[in-house]
């Protein structure tokens, strides 16, 4: 059995904002092929974090290393071609666009094409962009929204919706997957059948998740190892039995039994 | 008859720059009141190769086009910037499309305020037409292949754009450029239709009219523009209102719009999507 | 001659700095830029020249009539043209099409009605001149340069001393959280816009009575953009150094070197600080919270 390498590594890690300090010393690893989870109570900074990773804020101090490869201050696209993807807690579709076209902008972007090609509509470019159409119809499938695939995203119920991020998301290919409260919103039976579907996720695309999430019962079930956040930095870690039975983590946020966000 | 053909070629040619400002605001999302001065460019550019230098026609209009996409990264490239917000670049191309009007008053070749007469008339209805039709078909190639689908992305979401893996600065530079490209190539046309410009042919007030066609055509949309475009040139003539009351119209529609219907008359869609029913599929919604 | 161009051109750049705190006033609370601000101040200069000349009434009547015509004129057209797009939280380039609407609207009646006719203010200052260190300043530029720094001074005591200016700092922090505190968002918007209407009619009237007042003499506003950028977009200070800085040195180089390529320079001189700090001499760095 082959040691799992660590797929990010982050040391040290603090953001200051102005006087406030929403990240604090923060480190953790994300182990290839895990599903890892990262609690805490509201404000504690785990989107933050989130942002720090990837790209949209710089650190303030410390180190992210993503296969080996310091990412930290590097910009949100550049980092996206390493390989990491991510949803939004407030989820940002391309509103007016189909959901086809969600998806295949990603893809676009990934392509080698000439310009001036593209601009004269040459043969070889319109086969790769049928060739494009129907690998997004097929990822679209793989999430059960390819007949969803010329509607407009902001015409979707809510939970379809972040189905069609993670689908995006999934376009850049990426090999670690940050979902940033994927289960928002939804009741038990759908937060059910998302926690197969980031399972499903997890094998059929051979990718790392890293997800932010209130819902205990997703967390505690498909999550491993959980990492505790509180006031910026690092609370506990571990697995659910043993984060669960830590009474810091009792004390500062299960303890408060808040059940469903 | 005459009359109703120089309007025709009048409507052409500045469709063609609407349709390049449509490319930036209308696709790309992002504000600018200032590309008269990309046309102004394409114009002078174009007439002072034709005029001193005997340049070939069509050579001298690529060279217009070219010079205007140029220009326009001295504005893009300070001011496109991934942190920096949008209203950087307005002020910025409010303030070059005044230093530039200085600039064309007060050089030799350009000759100054007085206008550069006696430019040879080349421009005829065919070449507008192939241009406008080569322009159309161009446009669309851009909007469907990765720049353009870049450039959407921005105009949706900066944020979510760049987490799909558009670079930000360069994507809305390229728009620019392309943008400049069309207004300049319109100016080149002008100058050979009009065979006299003028520094004050290319003020905010020009810059204004080509927003009005972009916004009231409806943002997101190739054809919205260009109909709106013939209407604002085509309308006035033939209800010979004043220039200054054209303007009144144009700022209170800009007004309008954005309060009431945002999406103009044909955002998001093309009129092509009225005449064809997707099969099982639903209806786009308009926003 | 130094000194001469330097008094000269502090005297400009206070009149770019009213014109400047008024945009960024409205810049810092609600985040956008007020693209109607130099029809604005056109429209406070020919409600001035309106008391002027077709009543008659002196410099301090003729301030206070154009403070108060221009800002009732702002808070207007924020109710009309901003308020249902701000609701809606519609995204800034409606808001921006929407200023730029109001500003051709506004501007092309004025021609329309009105006329292109170039109008001068009767002489308030008559023709003194000051001797200052050996060199003359008129009272007019005196004046102004004055005015300009007692008016900015009282809005920021006013900003940091009242209630409402307190308000207005919270506003400029966090709009939702004062408005959950029970601040009535409605009203502090309409006094943003008032404060930024009355800047604006002074810098109007000063305009005016230093050169003419004429329909597009709210262009002028581009170098009010231009100031508040240099200065730091958001920021009141800001607009005071900003507006000061380009005035001196815009009428340094329109002295030493060519007076036609002043606006070729202002324009560089953006540039040069877009490239070099964007953020101006001591705007905010705003990272947008995700």
């Amino acid at each position: 059995m082959s040691e799992a390498q660590t797929l990010l590594s982050v040391s040290g890690l603090t953001k200051d904002f102005g006087g406030i300090r929403a990240v604090d010393s923060f480190s953790f690893d994300v182990r290839e092929g895990s599903i890892t989870g990262i609690i805490g109570p509201n404000g504690a900074g785990k989107t933050t974090v989130f942002n720090l990773v990837t790209g949209l804020y710089k650190p303030t101090s410390g180190t992210i290393r993503f296969l080996g490869e310091e990412i930290g201050g590097r910009r949100p696209d550049t980092i996206v071609r390493h390989g990491i993807a991510r949803t939004f807690q407030n989820i940002r579709l391309f509103n007016r666009r189909t959901c086809l076209e969600n998806v295949l902008t990603p893809l676009l972007q990934r392509e080698r094409c000439g310009f001036l090609g593209a601009m004269l509509g040459l043969p070889s470019v319109r086969r790769m962009e049928r060739a494009l159409h129907d690998k997004a119809h097929s990822l679209l499938a793989a999430l059960g929204l390819d007949a969803y695939a010329s509607f407009e995203a902001s015409t979707l119920p809510y939970g379809l919706q972040r189905k069609l991020e993670i689908a995006r998301a999934l376009a850049t290919e990426p090999s670690l997957l940050l979902l940033d409260e994927p289960a928002a919103g939804m009741n038990p039976e759908e937060t059910h059948s998302l926690a197969n579907l980031i399972a499903e996720v997890r094998e059929k695309f051979n990718v790392t998740i890293l997800l932010i999430e209130h819902h205990m019962d997703l967390v505690m079930n498909i999550c491993s190892p959980i990492v505790v956040m509180n006031f910026g930095a690092l609370l506990a870690t571990g697995t659910p039995e043993a984060v669960r039975e830590n009474p810091e983590v009792v004390k500062a946020y299960l303890g408060e039994r808040k059940e469903k966000r | 008859m005459d009359y109703i053909l120089s309007i025709v070629i009048l409507a052409g040619i500045n469709m063609i720059a609407v349709l390049g400002l449509s490319i930036f605001t209308g696709f790309t999302g992002l504000f600018s009141l200032g590309h008269a001065a990309f046309v102004a460019v394409g114009a002078y550019t174009s007439a002072i190769l034709t005029y001193y230098y005997y340049v070939d026609y069509y050579l001298a209009l690529a060279a217009g086009a070219a010079a205007a996409g140029i220009v326009s990264l001295i504005i893009g490239v300070p001011t496109l910037r991934a942190k920096l917000r949008s209203d950087y670049f307005a002020i910025a191309v409010l303030g070059f499309g005044e230093a530039l009007r200085v600039l064309l008053e007060n050089l030799e070749i350009t000759n100054g305020a007085r206008g550069l007469p006696g430019i040879d008339n080349f421009t005829t209805l065919p070449i507008v037409f192939v241009c406008l039709a080569g322009g159309i078909f161009v446009a669309r190639n851009f909007l469907r292949s990765r720049w353009g689908a870049a450039c959407i992305a921005i105009r949706e979401d900066p944020i979510a754009a760049e987490t799909a893996g558009v670079r930000l600065f360069r994507t809305r530079l390229l728009s620019l450029v392309v943008s400049a490209v069309y207004c300049g190539l319109s100016g080149g046309l002008l100058a050979h239709f009009l065979s006299f410009i003028q520094p004050q042919m290319f003020t905010l007030v020009q810059s204004t009219q080509l927003l009005a066609a972009v916004i009231a055509g409806g943002m997101g949309s190739i054809s919205g523009p260009l109909i709106a475009s013939f209407v604002f040139i085509a309308l006035p003539e033939a209800l010979r209102v004043a220039q200054m009351w054209r303007l009144v119209a144009y700022g209170l529609l800009l007004v309008l719009i954005m309060v009431y219907r945002p999406q103009g008359l044909m955002g998001y869609s093309e009129i092509t999507s009225f005449f064809r029913r997707k099969s099982g599929a639903e209806w786009r919604r308009p926003s | 001659m130094f000194l001469q161009t330097l008094i000269t051109g502090l005297s400009i750049g206070g009149i770019y700095a009213l014109m400047a705190v008024g945009y960024s006033l409205v810049f810092s609370v609600l985040n956008f830029s007020n693209f109607a601000h130099g029809a604005v101040i056109m429209l406070g200069a020919y409600v001035g020249l309106a008391l002027a000349t077709k009543f008659s009434l002196g410099l301090g009547l003729v301030i206070a009539g154009s403070v108060a015509g221009a800002g009732i004129i702002a808070v207007l057209n924020e109710r009309l043209a901003y308020s249902s797009l701000r609701r809606r939280k519609a995204p800034s380039l409606y808001l921006m099409i929407s200023a730029m609407g109001c500003a051709v609207f506004l501007e092309n009646m004025v021609y329309a009605t009105i006329g292109s006719r170039f109008y001068a203010f009767p002489e308030f200052f008559g023709r003194q001149i000051i001797n200052l260190w050996g060199s003359s300043v008129s009272l007019l530029d005196m004046g102004a340069f004055l005015f300009a720094l007692a008016a900015i001074l009282g809005l920021h005591l006013f900003i940091s001393r009242t209630r409402t200016g307190i308000a207005i700092r919270a506003g400029v922090s966090d709009m939702t959280m004062c408005s959950l505190m029970g601040v009535d968002l409605d009203r502090l918007i309409a006094v943003v816009f008032l404060l930024a209407g009355a800047f604006a009619g002074v810098a109007g009237v000063f305009l005016g009575i230093k050169y003419l007042v004429y329909p597009t003499m709210g262009w002028v506003t581009n170098k009010a953009y231009i100031a508040a950028v240099i200065g730091g977009l958001g920021s009141l200070p800001g607009a005071l150094a900003g507006g000061l800085i380009l005035g001196v040195v815009e009428t340094f180089v329109s002295t030493y070197v060519s007076s036609v390529l002043r606006d070729v320079f202002s324009f560089t001189l953006l540039i040069a600080f877009l490239v070099l700090r964007p953020n101006g001499l001591l705007g905010r760095d705003g990272e947008e919270k995700v």
